[in-house]
């Protein structure tokens, strides 16, 4: 039993010697960079993604008209056309993917995306342009405070993207659209004030 | 001469080359430092990934276990292997158990550290690695010269080269934008078709069972995603106890590594999709041997983050391959005699000991005096050339001695300044071989302090 003869050797060497616990360290200061929203615009854009900041009221006009042929995968109808049992050549068609992030990292760009958004696991990296709508309210400092938001045991499969796919395996240069999607934008979706109050 | 020492030279011999090589990770290594400093409490960062990482490596039997639970649960299927050639096996015996044909491969350097791919290529079957760098290498049947930059030894009109030859490019074609959308298109037919996909693991987490992988490339989702069966090869130490130390770790490793302040993707999978599998292979090769060897166990705690190459001045001038290990560098170099002290035995010579590697290892790992340790351990094991063991007692009697050191050091201050380059880089001098002595200067150390500090003295 292979198992066995590996935890056997674990546990006949396994130092004893007292280990400091990693509680033991203070938590980490933050120093904000002006606000949560730029620190994060500045690290998306350094990532090679492209950010829309709009009102929530102009978000379906400005998507409609930017990308006309764009499937919208927060809606149940998109959703169900391409679920998990979904050919890949039809999903290797895709040329704009819309999903909806659930929180941002401003320290570098990232936004998490989970099975719940995604009806086929491979859409946001075969969409030839990946496109993520999220609320600007929903941005964190850091990657440590990122992984309180969720629970991995509620999760079977999750991802933070942060940019394009890139590479820069031929003599350093940094190239878009290595094996994911060629483009990220971004769109920060803040709320309209008006209508907030009105409908208060 | 010794193996390091031969192929540096052959590496050395194109100096252009070299110099290119040398400039190109020292630019990675500066734009780390610049994202290392714009992180508060880097330092702390990094004793908290260094104290996770000696804790669960210090119950790594239980925390495995734990792992291997979760897992089950997840309806993962979990593989132990205890060397290379089991780990081959298992891999082997899934892809019969699937009739697959198409097997796509995203980096992993366990199964490079196993010869994965030579053992199947044995029986008729075909692995594509999907990460550039290393379909570039796999094209031009070299092996990877960087942990984290496979394809960093070579040029990009050798890459044009080779993909005109395999991918009908363009003749003399070398724009990387060109190569990148060429190779794009090829290895997306190659994600469609896939039949398993086999990935390496960054972290794999105890108390849920999910495992990390991180690219920038995208191409282990791809594969993964695309491929009914998915295949995560992990060695023992990729443990880490809690979801909360991925925050650590995700923190530190793109940053430490290529300067970015996190991959492009950091996917967590935790259970097979709609329909499919999942599988993940634990492998030991030798690993748990140096757990709680005091002197040694640190080298587990390496999250391959390739920051120690990009900033070891012996490395950025003799290239990856000089090392014949497949993973160069000052890791490399204490990780290797663990598999095999006999072959890898120069290794821990090619190293100038400054310590740069200790001092931006995320994880803090003493490689330097590592490497230290490794040269007593071998030179006593009489595992060094006999003149360099010679010339070492000679030394250490010399040094042992004031009077004999102070005249030692007078003698060779005159000898160096006089004696011709012939008699000084004789052939039993094996230190001459790979290194220029400095002009020496007219007086020592103890001289000038004496004569300078008459004053403060008395
Ligand atoms: S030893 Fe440290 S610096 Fe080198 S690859 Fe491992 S983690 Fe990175």
């Amino acid at each position: 039993m292979t198992k066995v003869d590996i935890l056997q050797s674990i546990r006949k060497r396994r130092p004893v010697f007292p280990i400091l616990s990693p509680d033991n360290f203070e938590p980490l200061p933050v120093a904000l960079p002006g606000s949560l929203i730029e620190w994060f615009k500045k690290s998306l854009k350094t990532a090679g993604a492209e950010i829309i900041e709009l009102k929530n009221t102009e978000l379906d006009s400005h998507i409609a008209a930017a990308w006309p042929t764009i499937l919208d995968f927060t809606q149940p109808k998109i959703r169900a056309e391409y679920p998990a049992s979904a050919p890949l050549d039809k999903l290797n068609k895709i040329e704009h993917a819309l999903f909806a992030g659930n929180f941002g990292v401003a320290e570098n760009g990232a936004i998490w995306i989970e099975d719940k958004d995604l009806p086929h696991r491979i859409l946001p990296f075969i969409t030839q342009h990946l496109i993520l709508k999220l609320d600007a309210g929903k941005i964190v400092a850091t990657m440590q405070e990122a992984y309180q938001q969720f629970k991995l045991n509620d999760i079977e499969f999750g991802v933070f993207i942060s940019g394009p796919s890139k590479t820069a395996d031929i003599e350093q240069s940094l190239v878009y659209g290595a094996h994911g999607a060629k483009e990220l934008t971004v769109i920060l979706v803040t709320l309209n004030q008006k209508n907030i109050t009105h409908n208060d | 001469m010794m193996q390091h020492a031969r192929k540096a030279k052959q590496f050395l011999a194109d100096e252009p080359r070299t110099d290119w090589h040398n400039q190109t990770l020292w630019i990675v290594r500066q734009k780390r430092d610049a994202l290392a400093a714009s992180v508060p409490g880097w330092e702390t960062l990094r004793e908290k990934a260094s104290a996770i990482k000696e804790d669960a490596l210090s119950h790594l039997d239980t925390y495995l276990e734990q792992f291997e639970t979760e897992a089950l649960k997840n309806g993962v299927t979990v593989f132990w292997a205890s060397d290379a050639d089991e780990f081959n096996r298992i891999i082997l015996a899934i892809i019969r158990k699937h009739r697959a044909k198409n097997i796509v491969k995203s980096k992993s350097m366990l199964t490079e550290e196993c010869g994965l791919n030579h053992f199947l290529q044995k029986e008729g079957i075909e692995v594509v690695d999907t990460d550039l760098g290393e379909r570039i290498i796999q094209f031009r049947k070299e092996i990877p010269s960087h942990i984290v930059l496979p394809a960093i030894h070579l040029k990009k009109e050798e890459i044009g080269e080779t993909f005109h030859e395999k991918l009908g490019t363009e003749k003399g074609a070398s724009d990387p934008t060109y190569l990148t959308r060429a190779a794009r298109k090829h290895l997306r037919e190659k994600f469609l078709a896939a039949d398993i996909a086999l990935t390496g693991v960054n972290f794999a987490v105890a108390e849920t069972g999910t495992v990390v992988v991180c690219t920038n490339e995208g191409n282990a989702d791809m594969g993964v995603h695309a491929a009914p069966v998915q295949v995560h090869c992990m060695g023992i130490e990729k443990i880490v106890p809690r979801q909360e130390d991925l925050g650590v770790f995700t923190r530190l490793l793109a940053r430490n590594a290529t300067g970015q302040a996190i991959t492009t993707y950091t996917s967590h999978y935790r259970k097979p999709k709609q329909g499919g599998a999942m599988y993940v292979v634990i492998v030991d090769n030798g690993r748990s041997e140096y757990i709680g060897n005091p002197q040694y166990m640190n080298s587990l705690k390496c999250i391959r983050c390739g920051g120690c190459m990009n900033t070891c001045p012996v490395y950025r001038r003799t290239g990856g391959h000089s090392y014949g290990y497949v993973i160069p560098g000052p890791i490399g170099s204490i990780l290797a005699p663990q598999r095999n002290k006999q072959k890898y035995k120069d290794l821990p010579f090619a190293s100038s000991l400054c310590g740069s590697c200790d001092n931006v290892c995320p994880v803090k790992i003493n490689i330097h005096e590592q490497l230290y340790r490794w040269r007593q351990e071998l030179t006593e094991n009489k595992q060094t050339p006999f003149v360099k063991r010679f010339a070492m007692k000679a030394l250490g009697f010399v040094l042992s001695g004031n009077k004999l050191y102070n005249m030692a050091g007078s003698l060779a201050r005159k000898a160096v300044r006089y004696l011709p380059d012939k008699l000084l880089y004789l052939p039993v001098n094996a230190w001459g071989r790979g290194r220029e002595l400095p002009v020496p200067p007219k007086q020592s150390f103890k001289q000038w302090y004496l004569k300078n500090h008459k004053d403060i003295k008395s």
